[in-house]
């Protein structure tokens, strides 16, 4: 028996169900879990449960006593033009996030994955990004806006391109895009080290016996680097999705949701309800709502990419 | 060698651990039981502090330009004389002190001293028995008779006083340069007509009229407020807001809406302006610039450009009242503002009130109002007199005032106020007709007060 259990343990493979080694090894998981279990339940598991129970109150932040509605904030829920448009506002994010991001940090991870030493340089500036704080970025890029002083402004004046020159931020038609770029700025760095990772664990006699065989560098990474990223964007995708479903910072930041509701995030809107407007019975409906939302949507974006997940050398 | 690596880095980590965990000085009185912060502290020690420990105050504050240096004095003066104190000054950010203040008063673990601006918030904080009753200690030797009466009726509720009115008083005032109204030709406007005409005299020559911080929204309350004033006397406001019998789609409200989107179509507010934050100083570098002409702005802007950029204040800074407009109901001579505003309460969860109370005392004693005087403020205090002839002249047009309207955002309870502003940002923003905008501030006010 102890011959069997190294050998599966070799191989990975847990220990055989029901053995007395197999309970053992069980326990140990578990106690090994525990402190994770238990940040889990304090910090996330709890204050859900506990936002969805507050979206049946009325509430104003202060006040030692809640007043019972039921459903009401519910039924103010489903009829709240805001929140909806809100909603539309946080899809448009996420498309644009996904089809912007996720390609250029693949195309920014192939790039630095084959550069030399020069690139070492280049990844670190790319990567900046990530490490300012988003109010940061936030206040430098309302600057970067100001459609009279604002850098962008002044390089499109300085190469005659004027006509071009909008109110970035105050416009409603485009105040969104000029935020999404910002948020893209921000995140696309981080993209491009997630796919380094995944272009780096692919093994190198791949490449090798792809150039001997004839293959160029094209064919190379759409019918082979692509495929084994598979996992890897499917990891960057549902990352993009819950990102931007839940984004708040840089709107936040930029533009409060406005102007009058252009940049409204359900998550800017759940602030401003709750703690702006001081409801936060309504303001818990609103993040119970988002919660079900994010986990609705991520869950038919698993579903439906799921594929058995396969090495090149499973047997 | 490899465990001497080992058993260093496991020390190094410990000690770090360990100066984590120490207790750092917060005055958070938390009684047992409710919500602290989640830092990992050992549990506060009881009361009776031994005479080595100092007492913690924590104050708020949202003060610019010079303001924080004011503070910093008084406290200074305070810490010197009560050596057992210690005052730890926090200054904050406007735009979301009152979401950070709600969280903090939410959660009892408020500063022992903020700021707030009077009116329904405060009230709803003080219904929800966060705040200090100070009655008592402002009746003590008559110290509330210091204080204008106007402002300390503005933070009396149900016969108690509750704060005590401290940074400045303010009215909202149409701030102008001087200079390019001297070059084209420009003279002060008496009445509504005479601004449009100086609107139409500014754009032709391709000046924007108006600087707006349409992205903090409540710049643009203050022309709702002037336009609800101005049209129906201040009774039109009040009877809506406090469901005496009016609405806030009343003929004056729509008017008002009406006249603020004919401003906007006509080009009176310059480019951009719904991206403009004035926090950020925004639409005041346009004033800077000449790029703008006028700012419709609180009279605290006085100071702070004094402190911004003090070649434009000494040669190039003026001001005018609203004007009136011909015909209706309200009087000219009414003002925007807030008597006192900036005042200063002590939270109810405050291990020392009266220690709280007394450096709030310091912060507006006789040395503090001169320090304030100087950096171009109001002081909210009877004896208050200035040389400065723009503070004389704001002096004026307060005490002239048959009413002054406080900030709607601040008079109404916060979910209306919040109404108020998103009301007018759709004024502005041309989204919204004046009948929509201003019905969904009627629906919100029956929500909130069930009629």
């Amino acid at each position: 028996m102890g011959v069997e259990m190294v050998e599966r343990a070799r191989v990975g493979k847990a220990p055989k169900r029901g053995t007395a080694y197999q309970r053992e090894y069980s326990l140990c998981a578990v106690v090994f879990l525990l402190p994770m279990i238990f940040f889990l339940v304090v910090f996330v598991v709890w204050p859900i449960l506990s936002s969805a129970q507050m979206s049946l109150f009325a509430w104003n932040g202060v006040s030692p006593t809640r007043q019972y509605v039921g459903f009401q904030n519910w039924s103010r829920l489903i009829g709240d033009r805001i929140f909806w448009s809100a909603f539309r506002n946080n899809l448009t994010v996420l498309v644009l996030s996904i089809v912007i991001q996720i390609p250029m940090g693949m195309a920014l991870a192939v790039l630095v994955s084959n550069g030399g030493r020069w690139m070492v340089v280049f990844k670190t500036v790319c990567f900046l990004p990530m490490l300012m704080s988003s109010v940061a970025i936030g206040i430098l890029f309302k600057y970067v806006y100001d459609p009279y002083f604002g850098v962008l402004t002044a390089s499109l004046k300085a190469v005659g391109l004027s006509p071009l020159v909008r109110n970035w931020l105050g416009d409603p038609q485009i105040a969104l895009y000029s935020v999404i770029a910002v948020v893209c700025w921000q995140f696309i760095p981080f993209y491009m080290i997630l796919f380094e990772a995944g272009i780096a664990g692919i093994p190198v006699e791949l490449h090798e016996a792809a150039i001997i065989d004839g293959a160029t560098e094209n064919q190379y990474f759409w019918h082979i680097t692509l495929p084994l990223l598979w996992g890897t964007t499917r990891a960057a995708v549902s990352l993009a999705l819950f990102g931007s479903l839940t984004y708040f910072d840089l709107v936040w930041v930029m533009t409060t949701g406005g102007p009058s509701g252009a940049t409204e995030l359900m998550a800017t809107y759940m602030v401003k309800k709750a703690f702006l407007s001081t409801e936060v019975g309504y303001g818990s409906t609103v993040a119970f709502a988002m919660f079900l939302i994010v986990v609705l949507i991520s869950g038919i974006a698993f579903f439906v990419t799921r594929r058995k997940e396969s090495s090149p050398w499973s047997s | 060698m490899k465990i001497w690596i080992r058993t260093s880095t496991v020390a190094v980590l410990v000690a770090l651990i360990l100066g984590a965990c120490a207790p750092a000085t917060t005055p958070t009185a938390s009684p047992a039981g409710s919500t602290t912060a989640p830092t990992v502290q050992p549990t506060q020690a009881p009361a009776t502090q031994t005479s080595a420990e100092k007492k913690v105050i924590t104050l708020w504050h949202v003060q610019t330009g010079d303001g924080p240096k004011v503070i910093q004095n008084e406290v200074d003066r305070y810490m010197a004389d009560h050596p057992d104190v210690e005052v730890k000054v926090e200054a904050q950010q406007t735009d979301n002190y009152t979401v950070k203040l709600n969280v903090a008063l939410g959660a009892d673990n408020p500063p022992c001293v903020f700021s707030t601006w009077g009116g329904g918030p405060l009230y709803q904080y003080v219904k929800a028995g966060k705040i200090q009753d100070l009655t008592e200690w402002m009746n003590q030797d008559n110290y509330k008779d210091r204080f204008l009466d106007a402002g300390i009726a503005s933070i009396t509720f149900d016969g108690k006083i509750w704060a005590v009115p401290v940074e400045h008083s303010a009215i909202a005032v149409i701030f102008y340069n001087k200079k390019i109204f001297a070059d084209n030709g420009l003279s002060i406007p008496s009445t509504y007509d005479e601004l449009l005409q100086i609107i139409t005299k500014l754009k032709s020559v391709g000046i924007a009229p108006f600087a707006l911080g349409g992205k903090s929204v409540w710049p643009e309350l203050f022309f709702t407020t002037y336009f609800v004033d101005r049209l129906g006397g201040p009774e039109a406001f009040r009877a809506a807001a406090t469901r005496t019998g009016g609405s806030f789609t009343d003929p004056p409200f729509i008017q008002a809406g009406q006249m603020i989107q004919d401003l906007v179509k006509m080009g009176a507010f310059v480019e951009g302006f719904n991206g403009l934050d004035y926090g950020t100083g925004q639409s005041r570098m346009l004033m800077y610039s000449g790029k703008a002409a006028m700012e419709m702005m609180g009279t605290w802007n006085i100071s702070t450009i004094k402190g911004e950029n003090p070649d434009f204040y000494a040669t190039n800074l003026g001001f005018f009242p609203f004007p009136a407009i011909v015909g209706e109901k309200g009087d000219p001579n009414d003002v925007a503002g807030s008597i006192g505003q900036d005042l200063y309460s002590v939270a109810a969860a405050c291990k020392y009130p009266k220690e709280a109370f007394e450096l709030i005392q310091y912060m507006i004693d006789d040395k503090a109002v001169a320090e304030r005087a100087a950096i171009g403020r109001i002081v909210p205090v009877k004896s208050f007199t200035t040389d400065d002839p723009m503070l004389k002249e704001v002096l004026r047009l307060l005490k002239q005032a048959p009413n002054v309207q406080l900030w709607w955002d601040q008079y109404l309870p916060p979910d209306l106020g919040q109404a108020s502003l998103d009301t007018t940002q759709a004024l502005f923003s041309l989204t919204q007709t004046p009948g929509v905008a201003f019905g969904n501030m009627e629906t919100t006010a029956i929500r909130v007060f069930g009629k």
